[in-house]
């Protein structure tokens, strides 16, 4: 086996409010390989963004990733990294990809300006050169007219256009890792297959290691080899895709299942998980699903441990079976 | 399915809705300096935007009709045409046989009402949720004012809220309880028929199932009537009987879900179904295609059929001739020119 290219130990992520602490990442671990594209699902506040960010290190006051975190980046460790270090890093080993395009693109400046800044930033590049990677990088990811596109600004494109954008730019220099945060959800389903098919190309042609963050089940298991599913800051379970969507062991990985109205008979009403997402300031002590699972009984007033059964894993006292469909 | 007729005569059941060439034209604002620099000479752009571009639609009583397209096809000025919001530059929209707005534009009818994408936006945040369902009902003397606690206290109930959340404000509410509490104005109001244009694109997949059943209780209990605009088919397909795809607005084809999603005949439907990815439970995953090319201008829609720039199989005719929606044989219209040739491969 390789080396991983990400490999995540114990990351956790506290904001410290003045009403107290809040764990919105907790003890976070998993490793990516070269070229392998993992999903990071959950419902809204679970925790995802927040990963990705922590990735980053682009978490800020009162926000802290704690001590005893680890994301080692091809070998390095990246948590304590003084700013500078980190910012050299972010855009050519590691780069994310937002909802929101203009979280990357800068209204007021040419989409070639803003790509040749990002080249510069990360080696000398002469004009001519970086108006040429640029022109190929846009055309990569399927913008017509590439070199003509170079002089246009942002609010010229379509939503999609601008996705794709910030795409190339977060391709620009050929990263190791690429976190992807919910990057087509704002758009039309036909945009966002287009966009899966190219991200699918690059991940497979250059051997790009991707974190893609959705809270659409399908949308992540026609791009990702391996789930780790998220609730409350923790990953719930974790394994090969298909195999956790196939036969989850966590009954929360059920329930989400369950509700999709592909999993009903059309007209049928849908199986809803009862009950809403835990607020993250008063989670009950043992397992956090505890006040919405079926299966929940007294032991799960206590905290589940991590039990790694490779290539899956699970955080549940009572697990599904394996025969569970 | 009963068996349509090739030119259904007005039965005010099938055609409880009906929309009859409706267009909707945007037309843009030129600011006055503009348009005394058009006077000397200067190019100004006076291209009109059909948004509605001569749609015929029908829903039966008691039906929920899906409408499906890429944003910008028209889907939500559609809703607005057809709830009297807007007022169609052409054509006429009827509930059970009578105009839903007059020559000046104005609303007519309160039997048709609306909900929204964003139910914070839609909700005043200052008035109590009570308030807020209680007004319009007050206002249009459906209601007594002494009655309307109790008004209040059943609508809540209905959509599966604590009828003690009356006296509450908006921003104490989640958003999948906004959602409800949206649909409970709406209801109370006593509609016929409800346009709802994306009411769970903003909510979580948990939440979501919720307000989808909710949907499903309330069609059962009340036989509402309801036009369901969302991008998302998976609910489309479970919740609506038939199914309406807009491209640049028009209708391309309508018909019952279960046909639609087994044998798309228009290509872009087929298109758009393909381009929707599979839940994967095993195996390598199901390739979702992409439809290539990008939704054309709406301001400089191409001739004859919208979709033939990206049409796979197109014609020549296809360049210069509109092709009008035709019933076909299994109780579907469908606007293509090779809409009856056989099949074609797989796009
Ligand atoms: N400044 C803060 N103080 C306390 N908690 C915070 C703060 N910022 C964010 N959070 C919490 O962090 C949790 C995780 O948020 P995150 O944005 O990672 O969720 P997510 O899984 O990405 O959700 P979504 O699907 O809505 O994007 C949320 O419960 C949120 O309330
Ligand atoms: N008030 C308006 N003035 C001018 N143009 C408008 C107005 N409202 C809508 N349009 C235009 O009409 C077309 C149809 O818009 P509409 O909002 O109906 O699309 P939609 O199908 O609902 O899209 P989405 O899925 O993004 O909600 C678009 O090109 C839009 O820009
Ligand atoms: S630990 Fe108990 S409550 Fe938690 S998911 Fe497992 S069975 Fe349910
Ligand atoms: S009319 Fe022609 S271009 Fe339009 S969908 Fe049919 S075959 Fe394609
Ligand atoms: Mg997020
Ligand atoms: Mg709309």
């Amino acid at each position: 086996m390789n080396p991983p290219v990400l490999s995540v130990r114990g990351l956790t992520t506290r904001f410290h409010n003045r009403a107290g602490a809040v764990t919105v990442v907790d003890g976070v671990s998993f490793d990516l390989a070269r070229g392998e594209v993992i999903g990071l699902v959950g419902e809204s506040g679970s925790g995802k963004s927040m990963t990705g960010f922590s990735l980053i290190g682009l978490i800020d006051a009162p926000g802290r990733i704690e001590a005893g975190s680890s994301v080692k980046l091809e070998g390095r460790e990246l948590i304590g990294l003084p700013d500078r270090d980190l910012r050299h890093l972010r855009g050519r080993r590691i780069s994310m990809v937002f909802q929101d395009p203009m979280m990357t693109l800068n209204p007021v400046l040419t989409i070639g300006e803003q790509m040749r800044l990002v080249l510069a930033a990360h080696g000398r590049i002469d004009r001519a050169s970086a108006r040429a990677r640029s022109a190929e990088v846009l055309g990569r990811v399927g913008i017509p007219d590439p070199t003509a596109r170079l002089d246009a600004y942002p609010h010229q494109f379509s939503g999609g256009m601008r996705q794709r954008v910030a795409i190339a730019i977060a391709i620009l220099n050929r990263p190791a890792v690429i976190v992807a945060d919910e990057p087509t959800t704002a758009l039309d389903v036909s945009i966002q297959a287009q966009i899966l098919a190219e991200m699918r190309r690059l991940v497979a042609e250059d051997g790009t290691a991707m974190i893609w963050i959705s809270h659409d089940l399908a949308t992540v298991s026609s791009i990702a080899d391996r789930l780790c599913v998220m609730y409350a800051g923790r990953i719930v379970e974790h394994g090969p895709a298909t195999e956790v969507l196939g036969a989850p062991r966590h009954p929360y990985t059920r329930g989400l299942l369950d509700s999709l109205p592909s999993q009903s008979e059309p007209g049928a009403d849908l199986r809803q998980i009862p009950g809403a997402t835990p607020s993250l300031a008063a989670l009950p002590p043992g397992c956090p699903f505890e006040p919405r699972c079926g299966r929940a009984d007294p032991v799960c007033t206590t905290r589940p441990e991590d039990v790694e059964a490779p290539p899956r894993g699970w955080r549940c006292h009572h697990p599904l079976g394996e025969t569970a469909a | 399915m009963t068996a349509q007729l090739a030119h259904p005569t007005r039965d005010t059941a099938t055609d409880f809705v009906r929309l009859d060439r409706v267009t909707k034209i945007f037309a843009p604002e030129v600011p006055l300096t503009r348009r005394i620099a058009g006077l000397f000479g200067a190019e100004i752009d006076l291209r009109i935007l059909r948004a509605v571009d001569a749609v015929d639609l029908t829903i039966a009583r008691g039906e929920a009709l899906g409408l499906v397209g890429e944003s910008g096809c028209g889907k939500s000025t559609l809703g607005r045409v057809l709830a009297g919001i807007h007022r169609a530059d052409e054509g006429t929209v009827e509930i059970d046989g009578a105009a839903v707005a007059d020559r000046d534009g104005r609303k007519l009818t309160t039997r048709v009402q609306t909900v929204f994408q964003d139910p914070f936006a839609s909700l005043d945040p200052r008035m109590r949720i009570g308030e807020t369902i209680a007004e319009g009902p007050i206002a249009h003397g459906l209601v007594r004012r002494r009655e309307a606690a109790a008004t209040v206290a059943d609508w809540l109930r209905r959509v599966g809220l604590d009828p003690a959340f009356a006296k509450s404000f908006p921003h104490q509410f989640s958003g999948g309880q906004r959602q409800r509490v949206a649909i409970a104005r709406a209801l109370a109001m006593k509609p016929d028929v409800i346009v709802c244009d994306e009411p769970v694109a903003s909510l979580d997949v948990s939440i979501q199932a919720q307000i989808v059943n909710l949907f499903l209780k309330l069609r059962r209990d009340l036989g509402l009537t309801l036009l369901f605009i969302s991008h998302d088919l998976g609910v489309v397909r479970h919740l609506c009987d038939r199914v309406a795809i807009m491209y640049l607005g028009r209708i391309v084809e309508v018909g019952p879900a279960a046909a639609i999603w087994r044998n798309p005949r228009h290509p872009y439907t087929r298109a758009l179904l393909d381009s929707v990815p599979k839940l994967r439970l095993a195996g390598a995953p199901t390739p979702v295609i992409p439809i290539s090319g990008e939704l054309p201008s709406p301001l400089s829609p191409p001739k004859g059929c919208h979709f033939h720039p990206r049409c796979p199989i197109a014609v020549e005719r296809c360049r210069t001739v509109r092709p009008p929606l035709v019933r076909t044989v299994d109780g579907r219209d469908v606007a293509c020119h090779l809409a009856d040739a056989p099949t074609p491969a797989p796009l």
